[in-house]
């Protein structure tokens, strides 16, 4: 339990009773898991759509649309779910007071983050090389480019507040105004674009590119 | 009870201590998530697997990788049966009806 001084008070915080239901979960925890929970309707919503968009179609990509690069993707996957890794690992060492470790880790996922960020502009509008938009994939030319622009650029845009998120918390760790419960919230977000982005990768880029898609 | 007593009971309770030291059950959570991944790819590029077979492979290894990390990495294989609830039955519901839509379309793609 957090021994940390509340701000703004000259007493240790509070531990919240456990219940006999939700246990040692604060009503931060849950409310965080609520919001996460409507948040994953709003994705699930985007990719029923699409699958009923794909389903009514005969020919998911039309003549000159590019396909998705599967690899430099993955490659972001993988950055991805480095980032949750540094971010649990963050929070554990804040959990066993090792501050310079857990500010290390913190800093490094919300460098993980902004890594998949440039990875998706490149993708999209190409930096070093080419991207989709160049290449013909255009958001309201076809179904497959517009339901793909729109998951996509919602799951970025979770990424990017992600990654403001991240920062914010780590400032206040810095300053000592913040301690592991808010960490363990952060990394619940942050795991929550990981888990989220498990299916994007299945559904928007690997099945698709199945032969018969 | 008195408040230590119920300060303790948090303390205990809170599954953060046992969580914390289990930094070895992440590093092989992220190791399975990681062979994960190339196994998608390996269904998706092998090309000798069955369509039918490679779909439900890769919608299975999908919600594996997401079940790991919600596991694991959002710490709800330490939260009480009524939490795990909360959260996992909401989810089902988009699931059911993904399913239910994607059984229509290939019914409508058979007939």
């Amino acid at each position: 339990m957090s021994s940390a001084v509340a701000p703004g008070h000259d007493h240790p915080a509070v531990a919240w009773p456990p219940d006999t239901q939700y246990g040692s979960a604060t009503p931060g925890k849950i409310g965080m898991w609520i919001f996460l929970v409507s948040d994953a309707f709003s994705f699930g919503g985007l990719l029923i759509a699409e699958g009923i968009l794909h389903a009514g179609r005969h020919s998911w990509r039309p003549p000159g649309e590019p396909e998705l690069g599967i690899l430099f993707t993955a490659a972001l996957t993988f950055i991805l779910l480095a980032t949750s890794l540094t971010n649990v690992l963050a929070w554990a060492a804040a959990v066993a007071g090792q501050r310079r470790r857990a500010a290390l880790l913190l800093g490094l996922t919300a460098l993980g983050g902004v890594a998949f960020l440039v990875g998706q502009v490149q993708e999209w509008f190409g930096i070093w090389s080419p991207g989709l938009l160049d290449e013909g994939l255009v958001f309201g030319r076809s179904a497959r480019a517009s339901t793909f622009y729109a998951i996509t650029g919602y799951h970025g845009f979770h990424v990017l507040v992600g990654v403001l998120y991240i920062l914010a918390i780590l400032a206040g760790y810095l300053r000592r105004r913040v301690g592991e419960r808010q960490i363990e919230l952060l990394g619940l977000y942050w795991c929550f674009v990981d888990f989220v982005w498990a299916f994007i990768f299945s559904f928007v880029y690997l099945l698709p590119s199945l032969g018969g898609a | 009870m008195t408040d230590k007593d119920l300060l303790q009971q948090a303390a205990s309770a809170a599954g953060h201590a046992p969580a914390a030291r289990e930094r070895g059950s992440y590093l092989a959570a992220f190791a399975v998530l990681v062979a994960l991944t190339l196994v998608e790819i390996g269904v998706v590029r092998s090309g000798g697997i069955a369509h039918r077979a490679a779909v439900i492979a890769l919608v299975a290894i999908a919600a594996a990788k997401a079940a790991l990390i919600a596991l694991f990495y959002m710490h709800l294989r330490y939260e009480t049966r009524i939490l795990k609830v909360t959260v996992l039955g909401p989810l089902l519901a988009p699931a059911v009806y993904g399913l239910v839509v994607m059984l229509d379309a290939a019914w409508r793609h058979l007939r």
